[in-house]
């Protein structure tokens, strides 16, 4: 029975799909290289898109549509709010590469883009394992394409091979932990699927044969260890502007799945799957900041850093319930965490590759740590902007990054579990090790002469939002209480339902 | 002059020298930029000594004669946790005394310095470190408390330290001056724990207060051992008092002290600064007087000090070290006196020696000058006819210094060797053997360098190394040529040593009775006549300075003296092939005695070399292999390796990496599905 | 906005002001801009001084208002008599350095002076927070500054210097979170501190809090064995650098100790007091004697800080009011001579760019004024009286006499090896005749070098001759603090 409600639910998602289609059509119509209008028409709808959802957001209603297919809540839509507005700073940042690259011609790489990020508001907005299925596609089909947007480009080309097949793969293992789940609980409909397993008739190993395969499919798109693999040689692969497109938006899906899928659906099996995030959780911050300590590719280094941040996100997530009982302090506070870590995390990354975005020129990528080599001879506000993300990243006050890293700790500690306790110890001494890396960015920019002198040239709108973005790090790092807040709310009110 | 001692007029005995060592000090040199001239500087300087002594005198006699006291805080230092700390004065007849010998030496030695340092670059700045020391010295013995008398008792060390290094160019004086100041720190480490032990069990610094308590000090044990704590504690300031005072093996440093200009030599390190620690020990009687123990070991290290030191200076041909070493053997029985708890005596020693030991140094600087700055005896003789004033001045200092009758030495040292005879202390025997043959020792080599300097056929034009000798001094002004005659010296140097040959004659005459045996000292010094009697029998042997005289005659020392000054006579007058002969015959002992008994070597080449090794082994081996290399670069190193191998790990193969995807779920499920029932 | 703001928030303010210059084509503007903002930093310290209440234990200049309201943190600011001085130390060692630095420093000046005026701020932000996370976030956040100074002006190995400083004391820090976190959750969701004082402690958790505490504290002091990062940062660090580093950013850890470890886990304190004091006494003589072979004199001097705050750290673990007193004087001492003697060492090398002793001799014959009051600091630093440096040796020497005899003995042993290690760098560098050109063609302090070494030279004498007003201070709120820690926690 669809009623207005549904439709409701929806619209955002709706204006997306019809501009994203707008778009490719006008864009046929558009000639010039830098493709100002279609960019234009683009920043607008999503400027729309980001207004809408956050409107819904601080509504702070909670209402299903399309027979409970879909679920449109706080939490979700700042999630997609969010992820959109986050796509809107990458193409500001992206724009001037792609076009020196001539990326812009067919206007795909904005089509895509929206493509993808409707696949990532589906994903979030779930409410049924098929609707999960279909967004993940959605998403993932589209960042195959973007990766592959430079067909000539042969590392780019093997990049989007690697991240198809392996990308396949972990779908393959989602679709199959949700079909066990499915078989076991008789329903697709997560709340149906959470009370059945609640019931306790069904067969634990099953359930849990499925959680295991469920929880894959989670880490590939996280990128925890050990489904980690695409991660560095996509991350380097594509080219700079996509490796930001998929570093940033659909951790936000991600996030929003892990949620939908492990907390509304499966949370009475919250033991299986914490110890299996536990497990992912300490691969990935040993993999990540070890691996990443030698790295002398910036993308690479960052996908490193990705890798380890997904591990302590982890951390987060899987301190919601303590022994067997799920207590709503524990456990808001735990997934208020994770999501304020995911948030600011991307709010750090963004700027990180925007740098690298405006330091390329033509036939040159500055991808290279050693690119950076005395920035701060050549543009001390760059410099100041990547040092500030590097020592967010590292987790260091007064920046946000450090509070993300706090409230995680703080989750796990609180749960009081000694082995809770033990691996926060574990993954401060990681993020340590992490520290190094970051801090090497920082030596070469600062401590290193520049190569070339001569100062950066970046189109003024890069340049304002760099700025504001990089001062955001700093901001909610001394006032980093209203995010905080958002969080809890949204997470409150999420596991109120 | 005032009768009544206030607090103000006691405050500018310290501070009118502190005013004008100021004044030369930060105007009169480059540090200032050179505002006031030589003339200004020493005038200045001259004022404010001559004041402090002024003030020093009338307090004496107010004193001396109404038995005036003064006992109060000046102001509080810090008062933690109900500990106060403060700075203030006492002044009684110890004191007061101190204080007239002090200002009076340091006046004297400030017009004699007019003269000497004449034609030297630093004399503004010269002025001005000895007047510094002049106020460090009053700030010692004027203390009421144990942190006042550490203040001054570090402050002269670094004025001492200072004014040893004056001539900063002269490599020997720049290592005689650190040598200085860190062998008087080994003393301090003792010096403060001492006071420390005391504070702790007392909870004061106050000497009153301390003395007021010395019964349940007395009583206590130190922990964890059957000592006496007392005992432990007198030991720990004696070992202060042996870094000052230049006690063995603490005595290295005093020697070598020499390369500082003569007229500190006089000030410094023989008058006042050197006798800190016998003012000490007798400030401190009260507490001594409970531990024979203690007494006992000042007692041993006084005598050895008095005879071993002795013998030094016979071999010595450096006018300035004879003299030294017959300090350092002064030194050694002042201490044996305090050993045997003839406190007054030690003091009274201290004073006589202050004014005939000033006098010899003040003598063997117009000599140096005299000689155009040569001070090797071998090449002098003679100078009788040349330097007048300076030969009868030296010659009365000599006679003072080895006890003739009715000279002052005579009264002060017949007491100590009676004293040490009297005593029942275990070490006594040892001690008045030393001190007796101290006599002897001591006659020897004064006469020896009187002889060899004023007497004798003329070698001044013979030396061979004048040239070196210059070397001494880097200012080249001084430098004559080798043959020019010896004169005598200017009016500025010879009034000094009239002014101090008088007292070095008659003082001990005069003031033996009330000081040894008059109420002088009555309640400042206290002496346990039931355990330590030797001050009481020598009261009773007393008869008045006159008979003490006449019976002096009669006693051993007297001829010990006698003799002494005979061998020196016939050995460098009479038969001076003699020496080199006796020197031959004996040549092991000889050796030993060059080498200072290798006092220095032991020092330098073994616990210097030591510490310093230890030092690079700790660095290089501790710090930098151990905790820099294993741990901290090591662990590093670590990760640097392990990140490797993971890198290889990321083969970039599509199918490594579908394969690790694999092993991976496959991992999972058999620990979550199969194991983990 | 309080005093305490003002003082945190002056210089940091200046400090991103200058920062906005973004190029040195106004050095010399950008100069005097640092200056009067250190300046009018170290005027609003002044109240602080005139107006502090030496009567009571409380907390003073309180200021309290919500920061995070989610983990309950608050922007809880106050001084008492164990943090008061350490506010006008430090805004006064920030004039001293931006003046030392005017002409030393040619490059990237803005970003130099920032970089100082903001780690003044928060190091203030340290000695004033009474909550926490705010502690810990101006703790931490002090590293960037430093990484950046010694990174950017340092010397030839600067890179390793800088890593080693940053992830030494990140390491140590990180585990002091975790014990924050653990603290808040015990205090029901607490940062203040004052409450964290109050809660009862089991004996375990005061063992691991404690050693979570000291693993951050112990590096900054920095207490044998994880010293080692000090020398190589001090060598490589500039002039100013080394000031601020020996002068103020060694005492956060101390004062940490102070304000955390003894009263949140004193029975911990207590039981373990035996291995800090072994540590301290570790430091002063091991680190002594290591000191005197050093043929760098930073390096010499960095060891000596060691040295020192082996006294200060001994001090505090023998649990009586002379000894703490004593540590904290140390640590006011200390920050004024050790400032000196970097400062010093940075006018040498502003003539002849080389810090080893070797390439020295004889300089008292170029710089008379300058071996004047080198000899000062020397002597101040070898602690004789009269100088600042003797207030704290003496009182925790006397104090540990109190507690023990034996560890009396192995602290006065400083005695001789303070003098053995000042005294012998001071005859090579400045005795003796002119050793080489370089010395020869040496020229004395200007009148602005007279100014900074001049004005030290009177507060170490200041000190050494009245320190009454510094323990006056102190001596209520440390017979507090001793009060407190003398119950134990476990019941």
């Amino acid at each position: 029975m669809i009623d207005n409600i549904s439709w409701l639910a929806i619209y955002p998602e709706i204006v997306l799909l019809i501009m994203a289609c707008v778009i490719a059509v006008v864009d046929l119509g558009v000639s010039s290289s830098r493709r100002t209008g279609t960019y234009v028409l683009t920043m607008l709808t999503l400027a729309v898109v980001a207004a809408m959802q956050a409107m819904y957001a601080s509504s702070g209603n909670t209402f299903y549509g399309w027979n409970n297919m879909v679920v449109s809540d706080t939490m979700g839509n700042w999630l997609k709010c969010f992820a959109t507005v986050s796509l809107m700073v990458t193409l500001v940042y992206g724009r001037p590469y792609a076009a020196d690259r001539d990326m812009l011609r067919g206007g795909e790489l904005f089509t895509l883009t929206m493509l993808a990020l409707l696949g990532v508001c589906v994903l979030i907005s779930a409410n049924n394992f098929l609707v999960i299925y279909l967004g993940l596609e959605l998403l993932t089909l589209s960042s195959y394409a973007l990766v592959a947007l430079r067909r000539d480009h042969t590392t780019a080309t093997e990049a989007a091979m690697k991240y198809f097949v392996l990308g396949a793969m972990a779908s393959g293992f989602l679709l199959y932990g949700l079909s066990m789940v499915y078989g076991a609980t008789g329903s697709l409909d997560i709340g149906q699927v959470f009370k059945a397993i609640n019931g306790g008739q069904i067969r634990h190993q099953v359930l849990v044969f499925g959680v295991v395969f469920i929880v894959a499919g989670l880490a590939f798109k996280f990128g925890a260890v050990p489904f980690h693999m695409w991660i560095p040689d996509v991350y380097q692969g594509a080219p700079t502007v996509v490796t930001l497109i998929i570093g940033s938006a659909p951790k936000f899906a991600a996030f929003g799945m892990a949620m939908r899928l492990l907390v509304d659906g499966l949370l009475p099996l919250a033991i299986d799957w914490q110890q299996m995030l536990a497990v992912l959780a300490i691969g990935s911050l040993l993999v990540g900041n070890i691996a990443g300590v030698l790295q002398t590719n910036l993308k690479r280094m960052l996908a490193y850093s990705t890798i380890s941040h997904m591990g302590f996100l982890f951390l987060g997530l899987l301190s919601g319930v303590v022994n067997g009982t799920v207590d709503a302090n524990a456990a808001e506070a735990a997934y208020s965490s994770a999501m304020f870590y995911i948030v600011t995390y991307v709010l750090t990354v963004l700027p990180a590759f925007g740098l690298i975005l405006l330091l390329a020129r033509d036939g040159f990528e500055s991808e290279e740590i050693s690119d950076l080599a005395g920035l701060n001879q050549r543009s001390p506000l760059y410099a100041g902007v990547m040092a500030v993300c590097m020592f967010s990243l590292a987790g260091i006050p007064p920046l946000v990054g450090f509070y993300a890293k706090l409230s995680v700790l703080q989750a796990l500690v609180a749960s009081g579990h000694g082995l809770h306790v033990a691996l926060a110890v574990f993954a401060v001494i990681m993020s340590l090790i992490g520290a190094f890396y970051y801090l090497r960015v920082v030596k070469v920019m600062y401590f290193d002469a520049p190569l070339t002198a001569g100062a950066v040239l970046a189109p003024f709108d890069a340049r304002v939002v760099l700025t504001l973005n990089g001062a955001l790090v700093l901001i909610l790092g001394l006032v980093p209480g209203g995010l905080m807040a958002l969080c809890a709310d949204a997470i409150v009110r999420a596991l109120a339902t | 002059m005032s009768q009544t001692l206030s607090a103000s007029t006691l405050l500018a005995v310290p501070l009118a020298p502190l005013a004008g060592s100021l004044l030369a000090g930060l105007f009169g040199t480059a540090f200032g930029g050179n505002w006031i001239g030589r003339r200004a500087s020493h005038s200045l300087t001259i004022l404010g000594v001559l004041a402090a002594f002024l003030i020093s005198a009338s307090t004496l006699y107010s004193v001396a004669v109404d038995g005036a006291r003064f006992n109060q805080t000046i102001y509080t230092w810090m008062v933690v946790g109900g500990l106060k700390m403060e700075v203030g004065f006492l002044i009684d007849s110890l004191t007061a005394m101190m204080m007239c010998v002090v200002t009076f030496v340091s006046l004297m030695v400030h017009i004699y310095t007019i003269g000497y340092m004449e034609e030297d670059d630093g004399y503004n700045r010269f002025f001005s470190y000895i007047s510094l020391f002049t106020f460090s010295m009053l700030m010692l013995v004027m203390s009421n408390n144990m942190l006042q008398l550490f203040f001054g008792w570090e402050a002269v060390g670094l004025v001492s330290y200072l004014l040893i290094g004056f001539w900063f160019n002269k490599p020997s004086a720049i290592f005689a001056n650190m040598k200085a100041f860190l062998v008087n720190r080994v003393g301090d480490f003792g010096f403060i724990l001492g006071i420390g032990l005391i504070a702790a069990y007392t909870g004061t610094f106050n000497y009153g207060e301390v003395f007021a308590k010395k019964q349940e000090l007395g009583a206590l044990l130190f922990p964890g051992t059957d000592w006496l704590l007392i005992t432990v504690a007198c030991i720990c300031l004696f070992i202060g008092a042996m870094g000052k005072s230049a006690q063995f093996p603490l005595h290295t440093w005093l020697p070598d002290s020499m390369e500082g200009p003569t007229p500190i030599s006089a000030l410094i390190h023989a008058a006042t600064m050197v006798t800190a620690g016998i003012f000490l020990v007798a400030r401190m009687s009260p507490l001594f007087e409970m531990s024979d123990a203690a007494l006992n070991f000042v007692l041993v290290i006084g005598a050895i000090t008095a005879l071993f030191m002795g013998f030094l200076g016979i071999i010595q041909n450096d006018i300035k070290r004879v003299i030294a070493y017959s300090t350092l053997s002064q030194l050694g029985y002042m201490t044996v006196a305090l050993g045997v708890s003839a406190y007054s005596v030690a003091v009274f020693h201290l004073m006589t020696h202050a004014f005939f030991k000033a006098l010899l140094f003040l003598g063997a600087g117009s000599v140096i000058i005299g000689m155009h700055h040569n001070q090797d005896i071998r090449w002098m003789g003679g100078l009788r006819k040349y330097m007048p004033i300076t030969w009868i001045t030296s010659l009365l200092g000599s006679l003072a210094l080895i006890g003739t009758p009715l000279f002052s030495g005579f009264y002060s040292k017949e007491n100590i060797i009676e004293a040490a005879r009297f005593s029942q202390l275990p070490g006594a025997g040892f001690a008045h053997f030393a001190v007796l043959a101290g006599v002897f020792v001591t006659a020897f080599y004064s006469f020896r360098m009187y002889f060899l300097v004023f007497h004798g056929k003329e070698r001044y034009d013979q030396n061979p190394d004048t040239h070196e000798d210059t070397q001494e001094e880097p200012d080249p002004h001084h430098h004559h040529g080798d043959h020019s005659k010896p004169h005598e010296s200017p009016w500025v140097v010879t009034v000094p040593l009239v002014l101090l040959a008088i007292p070095s004659v008659v003082i001990g005459f005069m003031y033996i009775q009330p000081m040894l045996f008059g109420d002088f000292f009555k309640d400042v010094i206290f002496v346990d006549a039931v355990k330590h009697p030797a001050m009481a029998q020598l009261a009773q042997a007393f008869h008045g300075p006159v008979a003490m005289a006449v019976h002096g005659l009669q006693t051993v020392p007297f001829w010990l003296a006698v003799a002494g000054v005979a061998a020196s006579y016939y050995m460098y007058i009479v038969n001076p092939a003699l020496p080199a002969a006796i020197k031959r015959a004996f040549q092991p002992i000889y050796t030993l005695l060059e080498n200072k008994y290798y006092m220095d070597w032991i020092n330098e080449k073994i616990i210097a070399a030591g510490t310093r090794c230890l030092g690079v082994v700790l660095w290089k081996a501790g710090d930098q292999g151990v905790i820099d290399g294993a741990i901290v670069n090591g662990s590093w190193k670590l990760v640097a390796r392990i990140s490797a191998v993971v890198r290889r790990v990321q083969s970039g193969f599509l199918y490594h990496y579908a394969l690790f995807m694999i092993l991976g779920v496959f991992a999972l499920m058999t620990y979550f599905v199969w194991l983990n029932k | 906005m309080g005093l305490l703001s003002l003082a945190i928030w002056t210089p940091i303010i200046f400090g991103v002001l200058l920062l906005t210059f973004g190029c040195d084509r106004h050095a010399r503007a950008v100069r005097w801009l640092a200056l009067i903002g250190a300046l009018i930093g170290l005027v609003a310290t002044i109240p602080l001084i005139s107006g502090f209440d030496t009567g009571t234990a409380a907390m003073q200049f309180v200021e309290k208002m919500p920061w995070v309201a989610r983990f309950n943190m608050h922007y809880h600011l106050g001084v008492d008599g164990i943090s008061m001085w350490f506010v006008p130390l430090t805004a006064f060692i920030t004039v001293i350095v931006v003046i030392a630095s005017w002409e030393s420093i040619t490059e990237r000046v803005y970003q130099y002076m920032a970089a100082f005026l903001i780690l003044s701020g928060l190091m203030i932000g340290v000695f004033s927070a009474l909550d926490g996370m705010l502690f810990y976030v101006f703790f931490e956040a002090t590293l960037i500054p430093m990484y950046l100074i010694i990174g950017m002006w340092g010397g030839p190995n600067k890179i390793y210097a800088a890593f080693k400083f940053f992830l030494y004391t990140l390491l140590g820090s990180l585990l002091t979170l975790i014990a924050f976190i653990y603290l808040y959750n015990q205090a029901g969701g607490s940062f203040d501190i004052a409450a964290w004082h109050r809660m009862p402690l089991g004996g375990t958790a005061q063992t691991l809090v404690f050693f979570a505490l000291f693993a951050a504290f112990a590096v900054k002091v920095p207490m044998w064995p994880v010293h080692t990062w000090l020398p190589d940062v001090h060598v490589e660090a500039p002039t100013g650098g080394s000031a601020v580093l020996a002068a103020i950013m060694l005492k956060l850890g101390a004062y940490g100790f102070l304000r955390f470890s003894l009263p949140i886990a004193p029975d911990a304190a207590h039981e373990w007091a035996w291995l800090m004091i072994t540590l301290s006494l570790v430091a002063v003589i091991y680190v002594g004697l290591v000191a005197i072979v050093q043929k760098d004199m930073k390096k010499l001097v960095a060891y000596s800080s060691v040295a020192h705050m082996g006294f200060v750290t001994l001090g505090f673990f023998i649990f009586n009011d002379l000894g703490v007193s004593g540590g904290l004087a140390q640590m006011i001492a200390h920050g004024f001579v050790s400032g000196a003697m970097f400062l010093c060492i940075g006018v040498l090398y502003d003539r002849v760019h080389s810090r080893q002793i070797a390439d020295y001799g004889g300089v008292v014959n170029t710089m008379p004024k300058f071996a004047a009051f080198a000899l000062l600091f020397s002597m101040a630093n070898c602690g004789l009286p009269a100088t600042a440096g003797f207030v704290g040796e003496w009182m925790v020497i006397i104090a540990s006499v109190r507690f023990n005899f034996w560890i009396g003995l192995g602290a006065a042993v400083a005695v001789i090896l303070g003098a053995s290690y000042s005294l012998w760098m001071y005859k090579r560098v400045y005795l003796g005749p002119v050793t080489n050109d370089n010395v020869r063609a040496m020229t004395d302090i200007n009148a602005r070098e007279f100014l900074v070494l001049g004005v030290l030279a009177i507060a170490v004498l200041y000190m050494g001759i009245y320190p009454k007003p510094f323990t006056d201070v102190m001596d209520v709120s440390v017979a507090e603090l001793l009060k407190h820690v003398a119950q134990s926690k476990l019941n």
